[in-house]
């Protein structure tokens, strides 16, 4: 009969080597954060208003003439050329009088077409989106802080403690959506990919994204915390990466089975929805990594700053 | 957690099993006993169980078809909001009727009721838009004798205008009688609009005196006022012309009237009575022997050509049905890769309990596959996209299961202790994890747009879901399988060592 043994948990110094796990995330936030001062974002019609048809031509034109034809039209189109052969054309808000004048004038100009799809948002219903967006952020802030806080309100070290787990959950939180608006971004107004493109559904990719991040970081706290009561003898570092390298399993498992499904949707499902795919799938990967390098680290750095216990 | 493992809870379980299946699968069986094929549309299918239709609910983004969303503007004063809304809706109701389309869907919303949503499957906007946009004139004619008219509602007489029309209507709605019987139809005019029915109908009686009620007088025309949908001039210049007549008088046709060209003639009548008395209160009752689906059908008649208010488009959503189509194939490629890279993974790191929470996984989708059929749930693309997420999430509590049992399987307890303890000790990090995305999805569930909503239910419902399936469905197969002894080996269970009691 064996006797009771600890976990064997492989040992890596992730708190030691923080410094190279914050290195990483502002590698990659910092030209995000550039990115989106200057460049703001690539608004896709949700947000902006406008209309957007989806078309594809029996004559197969290029994407001069289609260029061309849209600007003789002067409606003020524009034109994207989608991966299999079709264009997005988009103009600004048109009456439905004025919709069937500019597929009967493509029609014209370059042969039989079919609009596969046609989108129109008036100011009206942009204006509202835009209202939606602010909402659902605001509310599920208010929400995570609640979570937050009724989670760490126990810890060892009085509501100064709890302070510093719930801070440096909340910073974790905040690289998460730095990042994710940030890469979209560069995307969207420097790789000038459509897939960039910031719609209704890249705010619920970013919420459902920290939905998701939120729990993985109190997992890793929650342990953290559970060590702290039970072994005196360890440093706090010291408790906080065996804590880590606990959770580490059961956080990137996770992870990497959502991961796959939502590279399949990348793979095998329709262009309409590969943004918001994308978007979720940076956003899992990016919440995970910074549940367990960078929202830990955080919290030693800053029980060093104001040592407690 | 031993409740979980008793035998009413299983015997739960393998209902729900067998009622997914069943609800998931019954389209099937079908085909195959008839010899039909498993696709594309096949007679008696939907299975129908006295009226309760099974079938996967297709959002216009996978069936094809348009989206408008309409405001309203310029709203009468002195008039109910909502029920100038409602009678809107019926009448757009009606123009749509004659697009054939199924199951149309045209709700009204907005805080202001000042917003309806219309949804048509199958059609584009421009057929949509022409059909609800088509606005309809209502005039009233009185009758005057022409000797050369042969046809029509009344031949040797031909309508003349009489300056009555839909801006002179406020409203008209079908009501029940006092006999608590028969159905009427009941006309309010405006101010001015009272006073010309008055002058109207006086005359009519002068016309035409005596009782209405004997036939004599019920066959004199010149006591009936008739009422028209779109009537011209130009139609009362061809009243001698008896297939011009008939094509006219057939019952007012809004398809026809929304697509015809200058050589169709199209139905333009909505109905003809007689004048019982003068009428001078600004309300008329139209009656005769209608049914409540008649009464409600000539008013929004009337209401289609006095419609207070002016239709606005604030968004167009068109989505052509190859393109939905091709959605469809693409998520469910998308939705089986997914599934099968999930189940593969798990049964190579986890091994048996990996195999275990495949077959749970698998129970879990034909639920939820089951719950959309029944509650239904209109699936879109966003939707789906939830649902397949939902997957990827499900296999998260088994997870922490799975490394909770290895956990105490190492700490040295037998296995049907440490199944036990793995189940109860891994429930509140499963709790608190479906928690924060179960928020995410309420939020976004009442504050998003349609699409959002789509995603946040179909996400929210995987989520309890999964909860379900891991703590019921996982815990007892896990719980049957580990008595058996020969599975308990260590290599099979993914962990170093085991006790041997």
């Amino acid at each position: 009969m064996e006797g009771v043994r600890e976990p064997r948990v492989r040992k890596l110094n992730i708190i030691g080597q923080r410094n190279i796990f914050f290195a990483i995330s502002l590698l990659i936030i910092i030209p995000g954060i550039v990115s989106m001062a200057t460049r703001g974002f690539l608004l896709g019609i949700d947000f902006a208003g406008g209309t957007e048809f989806t078309v594809s031509f029996a004559q197969n034109p290029s994407l001069t003439q289609v260029s061309n034809a849209v600007a003789a039209e002067n409606d003020n189109g524009s034109v994207i050329q989608t991966g299999n052969g079709g264009y997005i054309l988009r103009y600004p808000p048109l009456t439905p009088a004025l919709q069937k004048q500019v597929e009967d004038d493509l029609q014209t100009r370059l042969g039989t077409a079919n609009f596969s799809q046609v989108l129109e948002v008036g100011g009206t219903i942009a204006g509202e989106t835009i209202e939606f967006a602010l909402l659902a952020v605001v509310l599920a802030a208010a929400a995570i802080l609640f979570l937050l806080a009724i989670r760490f309100r126990n810890v060892p070290g009085g509501w100064r403690a709890g302070f510093q787990f719930g801070g440096s959950a909340l910073f974790a939180l905040l690289h998460d959506v730095f990042l994710l608006t940030g890469v979209f971004s560069i995307i969207g107004k420097v790789l000038n990919l459509r897939i960039g493109e910031i719609d209704s559904l890249f705010v619920t990719a970013v919420l459902t994204v920290v939905g998701f991040s939120v729990h993985d970081t109190i997992v890793v706290f929650d342990r953290i915390r559970e060590n702290l009561r039970v072994s005196q003898r360890l440093s706090f570092e010291q408790v906080v990466n065996l804590s880590i390298m606990q959770t580490a399993a059961r956080s990137i498992i996770t992870s990497f089975t959502v991961v796959l499904v939502l590279a399949a949707i990348l793979i095998a499902g329709g262009t309409t929805l590969k943004g918001f795919a994308l978007a979720l799938l940076i956003g899992i990967v990016s919440g995970t990594y910074s549940s367990i390098f960078n929202a830990s680290p955080l919290l030693v750095v800053w029980r060093r700053l104001q040592p407690l216990r | 957690m031993q409740f979980v493992l008793s035998w009413p809870v299983r015997l739960f379980v393998v209902a729900v099993l067998a009622f997914s299946l069943f609800v998931d699968g019954a389209g099937y069986i079908y085909r195959i006993a008839n010899h039909y094929s498993l696709s594309g549309n096949v007679p008696g299918l939907p299975p129908n169980f006295g009226g309760w239709q099974l079938y996967i609910h297709k959002g216009l983004d996978l069936a094809g078809g348009t989206h408008i969303d309409y405001q309203l503007t310029n709203f009468p004063p002195g008039q109910s909001r909502a029920d100038v809304q409602q009678r809107t809706i019926q009448v757009i109701n009606k123009r749509v009727n004659a697009l054939n389309v199924s199951e149309p869907e045209i709700r009204g919303g907005g805080a202001n009721n000042d917003r309806i949503t219309v949804d048509l499957a199958g059609v584009t906007a421009d057929q949509a838009q022409k059909a609800i946009g088509a606005v309809s004139k209502l005039v009233y004619t009185k009758w005057v004798p022409d000797s050369n008219v042969t046809n029509g509602p009344e031949p040797g007489y031909k309508p003349a205008l009489v300056g009555l029309e839909g801006s002179d209507i406020t409203s008209a709605t079908a009501s029940i009688d006092q006999t608590g019987v028969s159905w009427v139809v009941n006309v309010n005019f405006t101010s001015a609009g009272g006073t010309t029915f008055a002058n109207l109908t006086r005359d009519n009686v002068a016309a035409c005196p005596g009782d209405p009620n004997t036939v004599a007088t019920a066959n004199c025309p010149q006591r009936h006022l008739a009422i028209w949908l779109d009537l011209t001039q130009k139609d009362i210049d061809n009243w001698e012309n008896a297939a011009y007549v008939s094509a006219v008088s057939s019952t007012y046709n809004p398809g026809c009237l929304a697509a015809q060209t200058a050589s169709t003639v199209c139905g333009k009548f909505l109905t003809d009575p007689i004048t019982l008395q003068e009428i001078d209160g600004g309300q008329a009752t139209i009656s005769g022997s209608f049914t409540q689906a008649s009464a409600t059908d000539l008013a929004t008649g009337i209401n289609s050509g006095s419609l207070p208010v002016d239709l606005v488009v604030l968004d167009v959503t068109q989505v052509s049905s190859t393109l939905g189509a091709q959605s469809v194939k693409l998520s469910l490629a998308a939705g089986l890769l997914g599934l099968s890279i999930v189940v593969l993974f798990m049964i190579i790191y986890y091994r048996v309990p990996g195999l275990l929470a495949s077959i749970a996984l698998l129970f879990y989708a034909a639920a939820v596959l089951a719950v959309f059929k029944v509650v239904p749930v209109t699936l879109t693309l966003a939707g789906i996209t939830g649902f397949i997420l939902s997957v990827g999430m499900a296999v998260d509590a088994n997870v922490l299961i799975f490394e909770r049992f290895k956990e105490e399987v190492r700490a040295g307890r037998t296995i049907a202790a440490a199944v036990d303890a793995a189940v109860r000790r891994a429930w509140p990090a499963i709790r608190d994890s479906n928690t924060s995305t179960f928020m995410t999805c309420v939020i976004l569930g009442f504050v998003g747009p349609s699409q959002v909503k789509g995603f946040a239910i179909t996400l929210g419902i995987g989520v309890v879901a999964s909860l379900i399936s891991s703590i019921v469905v996982t815990h007892n197969l896990l719980a049957i399988v580990m008595i058996n002894s020969s599975l308990r080996r260590p290599s099979l269970l993914g962990v170093d060592r085991t006790r041997s009691v």
